[in-house]
């Protein structure tokens, strides 16, 4: 009884289709039960499911971070849909389309309660294939720029809607802001729900197993300033952990809200494991991983996702990490 | 107390233990029964004389959240996720008293004097009284309720503060304003002292004379549970790994003394606290399932029941101090009769 409920957080833009996603995620046989909590009543046309509404209560912490903000609202209902453990198998909160995905996610990691009974298995983004371009571009760009640097499963939604050559466009677009995410295309948000649930995607031993091949990726790099981005930085060189969790202190201190996420992969001098870590905005958490394997190659990897980021700083300052 | 034999609920009481989680435990007016409500939507009555058990599913498909004593001597009063209000009275017979449509009732409080009963329910507070109900809101959802001693005021904790509204007239409310989240609330015996529990991990206070605020932190958790103990009292709080008390005694009351500290050692941090009704005694339960009991004038404590079964989710004394009721998030129910142990020793 004392393992922790995983909870699945969707985001997504004003009409990308999260209520179409929910209500597929509650209808198809999958034999699991969802606890459900939605921001508005009526849009969920399913009846046998627990169904919460929520109230958006944003709450600063009086812990001298002015970012790390929570949702209080969140912490009530999780609080009390754990009294009912037993009679569902997972929870999914869907959030308002202008929602900042961060005070959700920061809710898992700043509340000793929510932290006990539950964890954070994924953030997943629907993405409306045929307008998110001209979204990105449009005084809420910002938003939904970050609901995408959020993200660790993308929905490219309303597929049917846009042309191939629009397909690929819209994916650059995506992989600019979050290379990492995987993105499945969709009409009328059809996915598996296997693409969806039980990702593990904020637990540390699975982001090892998860991203076997961390970085392969297109280095575009883009100097698109005003919206969100991610950068890729590797060394072959072992780390120096005491020096780099101090330096990861002081990039999430002087970016502030601008950081989204941030993950790595780290070989650490003197360790024969892997030292593995993820963050969202300043909440850091890492701890130690498998061991690397006689003969592989050890290397640390390590992945930002935010706004305003400096990549040429911050690949100076992860070298000056080296042992 | 001494020579009790440990833990108190095995040789002097019961225990009982059930799948779903303990959600709250209360003892009517009159000593004469106690209950447990569970997650799984089940309300269980004791008859504490007769050991008579039954149980009613009070909230049919939905779950109870809250229980309380009723107004009058009998019975009790629960608040469920099914958003309805639910009277079980002398006889163990449930009566709808109120729905909230599609909305949780998360927190309910009752005054006999004042025959007030009131309600948290998402950012509302409803006050149901002799004139009728009276809907008060609030810019964020309750934290907490409580009622002044005389029941002439209601305590409601909320996100930056905690508003107080007088129950007998109209009128908006004096707002306590401090930042934060706060999550408990509780009136000081005397009424001079409004104190909260806040999400961040510390206590916050107003002396009501002059509205002078203070504030204690350093709990590594949340303190959720207060209550009073002794004359003058403590304030008991859970939150760390102890019984943590602070006195109000003098003109500034815990402001610059040091809090008492009873029963830590087993490094698991105190989820409850109830005080014993009548003498300086105080329960603690733990989130490794121990509960103790101390005495905060001589300091000494006995084991009520060994840790195991789960983290501590209800403790509370009947209002004639002999019996106290335990429950766990694991299903773990108890109740140990002092009576019993007078008995024996």
């Amino acid at each position: 009884m004392s393992t922790q409920m995983p909870v699945t957080v969707l985001t997504g833009y004003l009409g990308a289709g999260k209520t179409t996603l929910l209500n597929r995620i509650l209808t198809e046989p999958h034999g699991k039960k969802f606890a459900v909590i939605v921001n508005e009543f009526g849009e969920i046309g399913i009846d046998n499911q627990l169904v919460v509404g929520a109230d958006e209560e944003i709450f600063e912490m009086n812990n001298g971070c002015v970012c790390c903000t929570v949702r209080g609202d969140l912490i009530r209902i999780l609080g009390g849909l754990m009294k009912r453990k037993g009679k569902f198998d997972a929870i999914i909160v869907e959030t308002t389309g202008l929602a900042d995905p961060a005070p959700v996610a920061q809710t898992f990691f700043a509340d000793e309660d929510v932290k006990r009974q539950t964890k954070l298995d994924a953030v997943v983004t629907v993405v409306d294939a045929k307008h998110v371009i001209e979204r990105l571009a449009d005084k809420h760009g910002h938003e939904a720029a970050d609901q995408i640097g959020f993200a660790d499963v993308i929905i490219l939604n309303k597929t049917d809607l846009a042309s191939e050559a629009e397909l690929a466009a819209v994916e650059k677009a995506i992989r600019r802001i979050n290379a990492f995410a995987p993105i499945h295309r969709a009409e009328r948000a059809q996915v598996p729900v296997d693409a969806l649930l039980d990702r593990g995607a904020f637990d540390l031993q699975r982001i090892l197993k998860a991203n076997p091949h961390f970085l392969e990726i297109d280095d575009d790099h883009h100097h698109h300033h005003e919206h969100a981005t991610s950068f890729s930085f590797q060394l072959d060189k072992p780390i120096n952990l005491e020096r780099f969790q101090s330096w990861m202190q002081q990039v999430s201190t002087i970016i502030g809200t601008g950081l989204l996420r941030s993950k790595g992969i780290l070989d650490v001098a003197g360790s024969d494991k892997r030292y593995v870590f993820h963050g969202v905005r300043m909440q850091l958490q890492g701890d130690v991983g498998k061991p690397w394997a006689q003969g592989e190659q050890r290397i640390s990897q390590l992945v930002f996702i935010g706004r305003g980021l400096d990549p040429e700083a911050l690949k100076a300052g992860f070298e000056a990490c080296i042992a | 107390m001494a020579t009790l034999r440990e833990p108190l609920v095995e040789h002097f009481g019961k225990s009982w233990q059930a799948e779903a989680t303990v959600v709250a435990a209360a003892v009517d007016r009159a000593s004469r029964r106690a209950a447990f409500a569970f997650g799984d939507g089940q309300i269980r009555l004791h008859d504490l004389e007769s050991g008579e058990i039954a149980s009613l599913a009070a909230h049919g498909d939905g779950a109870p959240l809250c229980l309380a004593q009723d107004v009058g001597r009998e019975g009790f009063l629960s608040g469920g996720d099914d958003g309805r209000l639910v009277r079980i009275d002398a006889k163990g017979e449930a009566s709808e008293v109120l729905k909230v449509q599609g909305k949780w009732i998360e927190h309910v409080a009752s005054h006999a004097e004042a025959g007030l009963v009131a309600l948290g329910v998402a950012k509302q507070a409803i006050l149901l009284g002799p004139k009728g109900e009276r809907r008060l809101d609030h810019p964020s959802s309750v934290g907490g309720l409580a009622f002044a001693p005389q029941g002439k005021r209601l305590a409601v904790a909320h996100y930056g503060g905690v508003s107080l509204w007088w129950t007998a007239s109209e009128g908006s409310a004096k707002v306590l304003p401090w930042k934060g989240s706060h999550v408990a609330v509780s009136y000081s015996p005397d009424g001079k002292h409004v104190m909260t529990g806040m999400q961040d991990g510390e206590l916050h206070g107003w002396r009501l004379a002059d509205g002078q605020d203070m504030r204690m932190s350093g709990y590594p958790a949340k303190p959720l549970s207060l209550d009073w103990v002794g004359k003058p009292p403590y304030l008991a709080s859970s939150g760390s790994e102890a019984i943590i008390l602070w006195p109000f005694t003098g003109k500034d009351g815990p402001m610059g003394k040091p809090p008492l500290e009873i029963g830590q050692g087993g490094g698991a941090l105190v989820t409850m606290v109830a005080a014993h009704p009548t003498i300086s005694v105080v329960a603690a339960g733990f989130e490794n399932g121990l509960v103790i009991v101390a005495d905060v004038v001589s300091r000494r404590t006995i084991t009520a029941k060994n840790p195991g079964e789960g983290r501590i989710s209800a403790l509370i004394w009947s209002p004639d101090g002999r019996f106290l009721l335990i429950g766990s998030e694991e299903g773990y129910t108890g109740i140990f009769d002092q009576k019993a142990s007078v008995a024996v020793t």
